[in-house]
Formats: structure tokens, sequence, C-alpha cells
């Protein structure tokens, strides 16, 4: 039988007020914290209004790692983790970061001017707090060690897909705790992005209400402490609610616009509940994504509409947001909490700002204040972002869950994917060689490095009506990602798909900010803004190859391919979707090179950088088999660690064949020295970036090139490493 | 500027603006309906056509339905340009 996840911890730092009492008592009393910006100058912008948290004490050292953005997480998750008395010491805890700004507020202008002049120095330390690593790095070194730490991003959603994240991992018993959630501070790139869409309400955020002109931003954290059942009771632990159920999928529809009716989404409901067992009769709540944009709200009375059926007349739908504003990558893991805690404590929370309901919606409200109900028996959170990727997290009662039975044992069976292994199947590296499949990135260590500065055209293999909206980086994800399905025979439909990427777009991002300091805000580039949202290329790709899985980015410095390869495979491994693609896409840049690289990972700038994508198809044997799928390579072991990984090597499965071979991104002595202390040290090595460039995607082409090989038969067993400071990846592959 | 020459002038923002790859602004009617059926924008292409327009052409677009009247045709659009310098 698969364990029921209980939620023993919580944490919030919201615009209402630092930790979770300070945020429930004004949000039942139904006070608004939305007023006029402080932060930062907003008098230039279309609306300078936002909830904000107010002062936060940003720790000062080590310099410029820390942003507000993470301060706040440190309160949210060290609140959590204290409620649910859990000692990161002493057991086994994972970290999962939901986000999409990190350090931008401390950054964006740092990078407006990088943008004009790029330049060395002693001023890039500034920078640290830029990349959405930066959160769990500070997490990590004030509340771990963790074993294992994601920074992820879904836009809007983020924080809610934090949480599955950690479901996953628990229910793979790979950790014994997680605190999962999301944080996202205020800054000037997401207020006039915003602006520039039109999509801020001049005055108010107004959920559901027929006034609504558009939602109002906020800024904070939540996270959420989950374990298993049976060993939180084991240990006296109380419960605040059982996290029972939960889904994720992708409208594939459109970069900012929601689809209209609500169809996918209503999926995503319906798995959620099914997932927990439940039918909407159990429902008796539902925390809406509720931005109070038209699109949004109407789009989600649609889905919930489909998604409930009749009982839609007797369940009471709320929005946090017209108190709290939207607070972006932290909306997912604040809402859960509060859900969480709607179910504790009876008290459903209202809808501020919602005098006129609109009656096309037909939903049933929770207006102006708290109501207090005799029993919640199951509710509802959903989390929607950009590019249409949505999340819907169930939680209910832990004692009625506890009489109920799980829809496991109702079955019969376990479905048995604790125990379910992993396989490549499509393989695919598109860059300065042009576009490779399974064969030619086989060949790959055959090919003598040659120059060739012009590249691939990504334009000569897609559709450029459809790719209209995709920035380069997407279009090369996208030739990859398809070529890759190509290649494993699988059509895109329910696939997955998680995208490593160590910096996101730094570049777009400083050229936004250098075109509003020189032009003003009303030069935000309305097109341009949603690709600067770390999972922009996510959603592209899912809209341009019609994928409706599971889908967001991983970020993990030098190590993201690596980090999105081991991720899609926890997805498929935890049964959460048959077949991901774990995608890598990096451009060259010079901010990066000079600035980034050297500064994250050590890496020297002299290296010949390249634009390069590469993708892997990753499914699990049983779906292969049931398909007749060519198998490239068995996933033998996936290793991933923190700190200097001192252990690892003597953990990873030696080679005991004939012709093994270690591939790696690039050579460099850490790796080196880590080889050496492995069973694979006199194993021949082969490196991507000597055919390939630098490019922070090698870490995905390495581990294409390795099951490409094993799948044509030129290699035996093939170990790939990915080593950044203070993470590592080890991946061992075997022969199909 | 002469009404002809504006027009062809928004219909090489169009293009390049929304990237339009494939189509040629000789080929997009003065008439034609831009959303929808015609040309097939939306409405973020609206938004960063009304941000391009207030920056190339130094003119800005007002928001709601009168943009949606504005936004009609590449005539409308040039109408509207001419009205305001014209004012």
């Amino acid at each position: 039988m698969k364990p029921r996840l209980w939620v023993t911890g919580l944490g919030l730092v919201t615009p209402l007020g630092v930790g979770v009492e300070a945020t429930w008592s004004e949000l039942i009393r139904g006070r608004s914290a939305i007023g006029p910006i402080r932060l930062f100058d907003a008098s230039a912008q279309r609306v300078g209004r936002a909830a904000e948290v107010g002062e936060v004490a940003v720790p000062r050292e080590p310099r410029g790692a820390w942003s507000r953005t993470s301060a706040m997480a440190l309160l949210a998750a060290q609140e959590a983790l204290a409620m649910a008395r859990i000692e990161p010491a002493r057991t086994r805890v994972g970290l999962v970061v939901g986000g999409t700004t990190a350090g931008m507020f401390e950054t964006e202008q740092l990078l407006a001017r990088l943008h004009a002049e790029p330049e060395d120095g002693e001023r890039l330390v500034d920078l640290l707090s830029h990349p959405l690593t930066s959160t769990g790095d500070c997490l990590e070194r004030r509340l771990g060690p963790f074993i294992r730490v994601r920074s992820l991003s879904s836009a809007c959603s983020s924080g809610a897909n934090a949480v599955v994240v950690g479901a996953a991992w628990l229910l793979s018993g790979e950790v014994d705790a997680v605190v999962a959630g999301g944080c996202d501070g205020l800054c000037r790139l997401t207020l006039s992005g915003f602006n520039s869409l039109g999509a801020i309400d001049p005055e108010t955020c107004r959920p559901f209400d027929r006034r609504r002109r558009g939602t109002i931003l906020g800024e904070g954290a939540g996270f959420l402490v989950l374990e298993q059942a049976g060993r939180a009771s084991a240990r006296l632990a109380d419960p605040v609610a059982e996290l029972s159920g939960w889904a994720l999928g992708c409208e594939a529809h459109h970069i900012t616009n929601p689809a209209p009716d609500g169809h996918a989404m209503a999926g995503v409901i319906h798995r959620a509940l099914a997932r927990a067992g439940l039918s909407p009769r159990d429902v008796d709540y539902v925390n809406a994504h509720g931005t109070g944009t038209l699109a949004n709200d109407a789009m989600e009375a649609a889905a919930l509409a489909r998604a409930l059926g009749a009982e839609i007349d007797r369940v009471p739908v709320s929005s946090c947001k017209g108190q709290i504003g939207h607070t972006l990558g932290a909306a997912g893991g604040i809402e859960a909490a509060l859900t969480a805690l709607v179910v504790a404590r009876r008290v459903l929370v209202p809808t501020a700002g919602l005098d006129e309901p609109d009656a096309a919606l037909g939903l049933v409200h929770v207006p102006h204040v708290g109501r207090a109900v005799p029993r919640v028996r199951a509710a509802l959170s959903n989390a929607f972002g950009f590019g249409g990727m949505g999340t819907v997290l169930v939680f209910t009662e832990p004692a009625a869950a506890a009489a109920r039975k799980s829809p496991w044992q109702e079955r019969g069976d376990d479905p048995g994917h604790e125990t379910e292994t992993g396989v490549v199947t499509g393989v695919s590296v598109a860059g300065a060689l042009g576009l490779l499949g399974a064969e030619a990135c086989s060949e790959l260590p055959e090919l003598a490095p040659r120059e060739n500065p012009a590249g691939l055209d990504p334009d000569e293999h897609l559709d450029g009506d459809r790719a209209r909206r995709l920035d380069r980086t997407a279009r090369l994800a996208a030739v990859a990602v398809e070529r890759a399905l190509c290649d494993a025979s699988a059509s895109a439909g329910d696939v997955g798909l998680v995208f490593g990427s160590a910096f996101g777009s730094v570049d777009d991002c400083a050229r936004f900010m250098h075109r509003i300091a020189t032009k003003g805000v009303r030069a935000a580039s309305p097109a341009d803004f949603p690709n600067l949202v770390p999972s922009s290329p996510v959603g592209h790709v899912s809209i341009y190859s019609r994928m409706h899985g599971p889908a967001f980015m991983t970020a993990n410095l030098a190590t993201s391919g690596e980090d999105a390869f081991a991720q899609a495979l926890q997805l498929v491994c935890a049964g959460e979707v048959d077949r991901v693609v774990a995608c890598s896409s990096e451009l060259r840049s010079e901010i990066v090179e000079r600035a980034f690289a050297p500064l994250f990972d050590g890496l020297r700038s002299s290296a010949r950088h390249s634009d390069l994508a590469a993708a892997i198809v990753v499914e699990s044997r049983t779906e292969a088999r049931s398909r007749g799928a060519r198998v490239l390579a068995r996933i033998t072991q996936v290793l991933e660690w923190r700190g200097d990984g001192a252990g690892a090597g003597a953990a990873i499965r030696g080679p005991n064949s004939a012709r093994p071979q270690v591939i790696c991104a690039r050579s460099e002595d850490r790796v080196e020295d880590f080889v050496s202390r492995t069973p694979w040290r006199s194993c021949q090595r082969w490196f991507c970036s000597r055919t390939l460039g630098e490019s922070g995607a090698l870490g995905a082409a390495a581990i294409c090139v390795a099951a490409a090989r094993l799948g044509a038969g030129r290699v035996s067993e093939a170990l790939v490493v990915g080593l950044a400071p203070g993470r590592g990846y080890a991946i061992v592959l075997g022969a199909p | 500027m002469d009404a002809a020459r504006l027009r062809t002038e928004i219909k090489e923002l169009i293009v390049t603006e929304l990237n339009l790859k494939g189509r040629l602004p000789q080929t997009i009617e003065d008439e034609m309906p831009l959303f929808g059926a015609g040309l097939g924008l939306d409405s973020l292409d609206a938004l960063q056509l009304a941000m391009s327009i207030e920056e190339k052409l130094g003119v800005r677009i007002p928001e709601g339905e009168e943009a949606r009247e504005i936004f009609r045709s590449v005539r409308a659009i040039a109408d509207h340009v001419a009205k305001v310098r014209g004012a």
C-alpha cells in the first residue's frame, strides 16, 4: 500500500504578516494588504500598487548571496520545520524551492548596466543572489544539511509544484521528510512586465467580482513540511492535514492566456481527486488561483464547473489574492499552507473586495470575512502559471483519511511504481554540429573537433507560424525535443517536460531592464516579458509540441541538465507520468561567460562557447515494453548529492562488463578527482566539450551521448558524472 | 508623412515586431482584419503592437474598447496615428 502523507509543519511570510498566526488572523478578518509600493520607485508605472511584506531583515553574509526572496523563504521554512519539530541534522530531509525571481530585485539594475557595458571585477559578487538556486543554497547553509535540494519554476504554480515534487520523493522513500514551497519577492521586472500586459487592476484585486480588471502583485513565502503518516505518528507528530491527492498538467494553449473552456485544468482537478480516491461530493472548499484577471477567473470557474459537476452549486470557492495579492512563485506554497489550515481549523478564508459577484462565473463565494463551518472533509488548492502549467493539491482531514480505504487498496493492487525502473528511448542534440539523433550522437566521440560557428538554424526544422513567439532558447529546445520524441517513436500527448537551466534567460532580462532604464517603463515589451520567466521554454515547447504532461524547469548551476534528468526519472518512478522529456537549452551569453560561470561554477571563461540543446526521452520500462519501443539504455543508478560528494564515489555501482566508458560534460580536475575515487577509475573517458564546445546544456548532452552509445552497442556500460561546487550527480546507464 | 507611407510603415512594424516570418508586409491589405480570421493576431500581439507604435511612431494607443476599434485594421491604426499627429 502506498504511504499516506501528512502535513506536519507550516511556515508563512505574507503581506498580512510574518508567521502563520499573524497571517491567518488578518486573513479571516478580511484585511487587505494592498497599497502603494514603497520598496522601489514605482511612480512611472501604469499601476504602482502591490501587496508588500514590508521590512525584511536580509542576512549580509556571505556578501551578495542573500536576496529578499531568500530571506522570506528562510523565515517560512524555519517556521515550518519548527512546527513539525524536525531537525535536518538528525533525519533525511529534502528541500524543494519553487519560485520565479530569486534575487531579481537585488540584481536587475546591475544586469541592466552589464547589458550596456560588460565588465569583470569585484562588483560581480553582487550577482550571487540572482539564480533560482541561490535560495536553496542559502537555506541549506542556515537550516541544512538537506540530503537533496531542488530549485524549480513553473511560473505561478511553482510553489504548488514544489509540494508535488516533495510528495514524489516521500513516496519513493528516498527522504523521511520534505520542506517544500514557494517564495518570490516583488521586483521592478515583474511589475513592469505585468503592467505591460495590462494585467494589473488600477485600484485593487477583486477576484470573481464583475468589476475586476486585473490582479495585484504580492510577495512572500510559504513552505510545508510533509512526511509519511506512519513515520510522523511514530514520532507523535500532530498532523495539520493530509495531502491526499495532487496532479499537474499543461494546457499547451498560449504563453500568457488561459484556455477559456477550462478543459485542461478540469482534467488536472479530476486527476487530483482521483489520486485522493475522492469524488466531487467529498469536496467542501476550493482555494482558487483566483487572480482577479477577467481571463483567469472565467477559465477557473469553467474548469471547476466541468470537474465538480452539480457540486459546483454547493462548494464554496475563495481566493486570497484580494488580500495578499498574487505572490507569483510563492502563491502555490502560501495557498497550499492556508488550504491545509482551512481543513484543520474548519474556517473558510474569504475573498476580499467581492462586493458584486460576477453571476456569469456561477460560483458559491465566501465574501469579505472568514466563515466557520462544521467541517471541511476535503479542500482543493489550485495554482496556474504562464504557459498553462497547472497544479492542483487536495488536502483532507487526517482522521477521516485513516478510516477511508486508500485508492490503491480498493484497486487491490499496488501499481508497483516504487520498483519501476526507467529507460531511455530517444535522444537528440541540437547545436553547432547540426541536429543529431541517437545514431549521430553515438558517433560523436569518434568525430574530430571542428569549428562550425554557423551552427544550427532551428527555423529550418520548425513551423514558422507556430514558432513565432519562441525565443532562440525555446526554438533550439523545441527542435531537440521533437527530434528525441521522433527517435523514440513517441507522440507528444501526455508526455511531461522537465527543462534544466542554470541561469535562465539572463541576457534577455538584462536587455528588458536596460530598455526600461533608458526608455522608461512604457517601453517594457509585453511580448518579451513572458520569455523572462524561468520556465518560459517549458511553456513554449509544450505549446509548440502540444505536450500536456507535467512541465516545469529546474536549476542547478552547471549540473542543470543532470538535475532535469534526475527529476524526470523521479516523476516516472513515482508514477506521476509514463514518459518525460528531460531537456536543456542554453545560448552563448557574454554575461554568463564573463560573470556567472566563473562566479558560480569556477568555469574558465576562455572556453569556446556555443548554442546547444539536448533532449532525452525517459520512460518506465513497463511503458516502453508495452508499446514495443526500442530501448537505448537502462537507467541503472542515479545518485545526486549535496556537499563535496566524498561518500558518493564509493556508492557508485562498478562496471562489470567489457567496454565501459565514462562520459562527462567537460574535462575538469574535479571530475577526474571524483572518478578516480570510483570503481570506474581505470575506464576510458570522453568529454562532450571536445566536440560540442562549452555550454550549460552539456550535462544533458553527455547523457544523450552515453545512452546513444549504449543503444548502438559501442559501449557496454556508461557513467555520467556532473559536478558543480557543493553538488553533484552520478548516472549509471546499462545496455538495453 | 503621406497616408500610404504610414500604412506601409505600420505593416512593416506588424511583421517585424510580431515576428510574422514568411509574411511580406505588402500582402497585408489595408482593410484586412488583424485579429481572428484575418491576420490571426491575438491580445498579446495587440499589446506588443501598441507598445511599438508608441515607441516608433510616437503615438499612444488608448486602452480598452477604444483600442479594439483602432486595431481593427492597418487603415484604422494609420487613421488614428494621423489624427493624433494632426491634432
